[in-house]
């Protein structure tokens, strides 16, 4: 009976909280179009200034109560993780902040990670280290902060050009999101020992000191051309043809370029790489090709030139600088091979490998076969490069605190540590006139205008399978001919046209479906 | 219980007790002095009316709307997640439908209490009647948890996929900008755009072709390697059999990597043509059309052959060999036994492997994408001529972010390959003959 009563105790009981809960939902109902966040949605620290000028506390105490640490995650990328550098860096800031409770330890977190994927959920790295690009994407989105950059130290050492990389223009306003490192682009790598014996007499008309091969594209077609033909096992210079980020200098030296601009703003609807008199670097390409074996119409040459530039079948290749080590190795090997010790092998490798630019002028009208000394009208090459630089999440808890970190990670001690330790082209001028030939030349190149920064756009991504197809297209061409079928780009008309159709192929794939 | 829908026959049983059902679930139950079972209905309800209270209307609410505020990282806005809300606002219509249904059981055990007279304490008690339930209807409880685990992983995700189908979602429409319901304009834009809709239908041709060649050189090139292992003449059959089941232990996309290499300009294949005077053949490059298809045929032959043979292998250990015996008294040649003897039965038990075979093969990803990915084709839109719909629906969603258009055609693969499957499918001796084959 008890049993029952206590049942029906609980059944009255229910009954009321569902009265209360249908109370309470004519409330709930009311509530359902207002603009309350869900959960998903996130709630940054409150800023309505860029970080630089949030009052947030960024010490270890506050109004004298003590605070928790704050724990930075930055996220670098993997050469630096695995050269020792982010340590080295995490080490001397924490030593550095150590009174201000302020701790930055590793992401850990993959190099490429998203940001506008992981960020709004509470993932993701309070400092990100990755190339313009990439980071500009982000903050198109607004997933990365502006920045006062004036207020950091490096901003009087970096050039404008560089910091141009990290500016967003967003609804009339501009903005920069991100605080420059380094430079990279593609460089001409080569066995100083593979030189003509000749080279001073032959190969250097201005007595400058400087082979002509390593100055104008004619003079190194000129050499490829000597090379092959005297063994056709041999080539001069190679590289995937297909990527259109080693092989910028044909795509980008014409007076063309890969988005116009608008009222001094990055724009997506117009796509130039057709624009100019791009058709003569395409021609180039074409001719270039003839003079390499087939690798250069996919990544072949792009796997093996390590091994091919050590044991001398190929006379130079492009990469970029960070693959320098994977040369270096290479060439090392092949000396232990032939018997040196290891020691020897390194020292004689480190001696023998050259990292250079590659050559700075190309004929006006495309031809490569021309004499040099005949070409009157040239034109500067223009290589595609990158920034690489810090940048803040916007999702951070901790604004304040983080400027403190970019501003210490690109401090002149900090840039300098980076560049002796990872061989990086510092975008800081005083750590560039300290760290080499190599860094200095690619600043002097980023300051001239010579290194076509990636366009800071999230359209950028549609650029590179459509290059990609017809660069490796017309690098075929070549080798149809060879093979007896008939050329698919016999004249600069359908060069053009080829051109203009990538541009409304990268124009469709950015616009159509873009909603 | 009558031919009636249960609604109908609850308004019109007199009973109080079903009325009251009708009006608050659980409380006829209670009144016939099934206090428990009354309870448990009543706690259900009460538990989703509470639900709804806190959060369940915000989220159907949501779910209409996709958000109305646009959250900006930059001020510490807090936004609405378009996706977030959508998946909450299906997570509520989930728990309704599951309320719904709890509703109309309510409502079937309160006539059948009735029907059988067992209220007013007449009724079993709450403990024998679940043993009950459990011993007549074991089925139910058994599959409780396999359809849960279908609904949380298979039906949820494939109606999310189906309803940012019909969103905008993708292309610049990303979080934390707010995505709209947008009905079939993903379908209309895939369908009717042009240079989309040639691609889609380009694509789709060859998708076919692709699905059915590969399906059929898989499956015979399996039966045929099978047959050659089980002949008494053939020696060393383990040393032999060893070889397929090695090609098919080494992980698909180190295989793909490796015949990707192999066909390369700098692969050992056109390493030898070239040293033998000839020039390299540009086996996967952009003029390959047919070569590259027919290579793709040849490296998913090599990947999936040894199934088929290891699965036609054990078929074939349960032939009757008395049939071949008695076939060949009749006269039956070698290829007469194997069209009228071995081929039905073999196709009779693998019907369904057959059909799961096809639909691997028309959502085939690795193939096309590991050999001869990186190629966008004059003709198709962001596409080349070997891709399928499967990489196609890739390189939309995944590598250009429209994420709708993916959708869309996604349910259009989804609708293509259950038709075709299921039509075969119920077409089959396996399906119609299930238990008279022998």
């Amino acid at each position: 009976m008890l049993k029952t009563k206590s049942l029906r105790l609980i059944a009255a009981l229910l009954s009321l909280l569902l009265l209360v809960s249908l109370a309470a939902c004519g409330g709930g109902g009311d509530s359902a179009g207002t603009t309350q966040p869900p959960a998903g949605t996130q709630n940054p620290a409150p800023a309505a200034t860029p970080a630089g000028d949030t009052g947030e506390n960024s010490g270890g105490s506050t109004g004298g109560s003590p605070v928790a640490p704050i724990t930075l995650h930055i996220l670098e990328n993997d050469t630096a993780k695995a050269e020792g550098y982010l340590e080295a860096l995490l080490t001397a800031f924490n030593a550095a902040y150590a009174d201000k409770g302020i701790v930055a330890v590793d992401a850990n977190m993959d190099e490429f990670t998203d940001l506008a994927m992981n960020g709004p959920y509470g993932y993701g790295p309070d400092v990100l280290y990755q190339a313009n690009d990439q980071l500009m994407q982000f903050a198109e989105d607004k997933h990365i902060l502006p920045l006062n950059a004036e207020e950091l130290e490096c901003w009087s050492t970096t050039p404008e050009e560089a910091w141009e990389a990290f500016r967003l223009n967003l609804d009339g306003n501009s903005y920069l999101c991100g605080v420059p490192v380094n430079i990279q682009e593609p460089m001409l790598f080569y066995r100083e020992d593979q030189m003509p014996a000749d080279w001073q007499t032959k190969w250097d008309k201005d007595g400058n000191g400087t082979p002509d091969f390593f100055e104008n594209w004619c003079d190194l077609y000129a050499l490829s051309k000597e090379i092959h033909e005297a063994d056709s096992s041999k080539f001069g210079f190679m590289a995937s043809l297909n990527n259109l980020y080693l092989a910028s200098p044909f795509m980008l030296s014409y007076g063309n370029y890969i988005f116009g601009e608008k009222d001094g703003v990055l724009d997506s609807t117009d796509v130039g790489f057709s624009k100019g008199n791009a058709v003569n670097g395409l021609m180039a390409l074409r001719q270039f090709a003839g003079l390499m074996n087939e690798g250069c119409i996919d990544d072949t040459i792009t796997l093996n030139r390590y091994e091919k530039i050590a044991d001398g079948s190929y006379f130079c290749s492009v990469s970029t600088p960070d693959t320098y080590s994977l040369f270096l190795g290479n060439l090392t090997n092949r000396y232990v091979q032939d018997g040196m010790s290891q020691d020897e092998a390194s020292a004689k490798a480190v001696e023998n490998l050259k990292m250079i630019e590659m050559p700075a002028k190309m004929p006006a009208n495309g031809d490569l076969s021309q004499d040099s000394s005949a070409v009157t009208d040239w034109v500067d090459t223009i290589c595609m490069g990158g920034i690489n630089g810090y940048a803040i999440s916007s999702y951070t808890k901790y604004r304040e605190a983080c400027i403190e970190f970019v501003n210490f990670a690109t401090s002149f001690d900090m840039v300098r540590t980076r560049a002796e330790m990872l061989g990086i082209a510092p975008t800081r001028s005083d750590v560039a006139a300290l760290s080499g030939d190599t860094a200095d030349t690619l600043f002097q190149s980023l300051d001239a205008g010579r290194i076509y920064l990636m366009p800071s756009i999230k359209a950028v991504d549609q650029i590179w399978v459509p290059s990609q197809t017809l660069m490796g297209d017309v690098a075929k061409d070549p080798f149809r001919v060879q093979q007896g079928d008939p050329a698919r780009y016999p004249d600069k008309e359908a060069l053009q046209a080829a051109l203009e159709d990538m541009d409304q192929q990268i124009y469709d794939a950015i616009h159509t479906l873009a909603g | 219980m009558n031919g009636k829908p249960l609604i109908l026959q609850a308004v019109q049983c007199p009973s109080p007790r079903v009325k009251a059902s009708m009006i608050l679930m659980g409380l006829g139950q209670i009144l016939s002095r099934e206090y428990i079972k009354g309870l448990l209905y009543l706690a259900s309800l009460a538990a989703y009316v509470g639900y709804l209270a806190m959060i369940g209307i915000t989220d159907i609410a949501g779910f209409i709307t996709l958000g109305t505020v646009e959250a900006d990282p930059w001020l510490g806005t807090a936004g609405d997640d378009s996706i977030i809300m959508m998946l909450r606002g299906l997570l509520a219509i989930v728990l309704t439908v599951g309320i719904v249904l709890l509703y109309r059981s309510n409502l079937r055990d309160i006539l059948e209490t009735e029907q059988l007279g067992l209220y007013g304490g007449n009724a079993l008690p709450f403990p024998e009647a679940v043993r009950h339930f459990l011993d007549r209807k074991f089925y139910i409880v058994a599959l409780a948890l396999p359809v849960i685990g279908v609904m949380v992983f298979n039906v949820i995700p494939i109606l999310f996929m189906i309803l940012i189908s019909f969103t905008n979602y993708g292309g610049n429409i990303i979080p934390p900008k707010l995505v709209d319901w947008t009905g079939l304009d993903s379908f209309r834009r895939v369908l009717s755009l042009t240079g989309i809709r040639e691609t889609f239908f380009r694509i789709l041709g060859w998708n076919m072709i692709w699905a059915l060649a590969s399906t059929a050189v898989n499956y015979f090139g399996g039966l045929g390697l099978a047959l050659l292992l089980n002949k008494k003449c053939f020696k060393f059959k383990k040393f032999w059999r060893m070889f397929p089941i090695i090609a098919y232990a080494v992980p698909g996309f180190i295989t793909l990597l490796a015949f990707k290499f192999l066909f390369s300009y700098g692969g050992p294949i056109n390493y030898y043509i070239t040293q033998a005077g000839s020039s390299a053949i540009g086996f996967l490059d952009i003029d390959a059309g047919l070569k590259a298809k027919l290579i793709g045929l040849g490296v998913n032959a090599w990947i999936s052959i040894p199934t088929s043979m290891l699965l036609a292998t054990g078929i074939l250990s349960n032939m009757n060999e008395s049939l071949y015996e008695a076939a060949s008294i009749d006269g039956a040649s070698p290829w007469q036994q194997f069209k009228k003897i071995t081929l039905p039965f073999v196709v009779f038990s693998t019907t369904p492997v057959l059909i799961t075979n096809f639909i691997g093969n028309f959502n085939n990803f690795g193939i096309f994408y590991f050999l001869r990915g990186g190629l966008y084709m004059d003709g198709y839109f962001l596409a080349s001529d070997t891709d399928l719909l499967i990489n196609w629906l890739y390189n939309l969603s995944i590598d250009n972010n429209y994420y709708s258009i993916g959708a869309a055609v996604s349910l259009i693969i989804f609708i293509i390959t259950s038709v075709l499957s299921l039509s075969v499918y119920v077409r089959s001796n396996a399906y119609r003959k299930e238990d008279t084959y022998r």
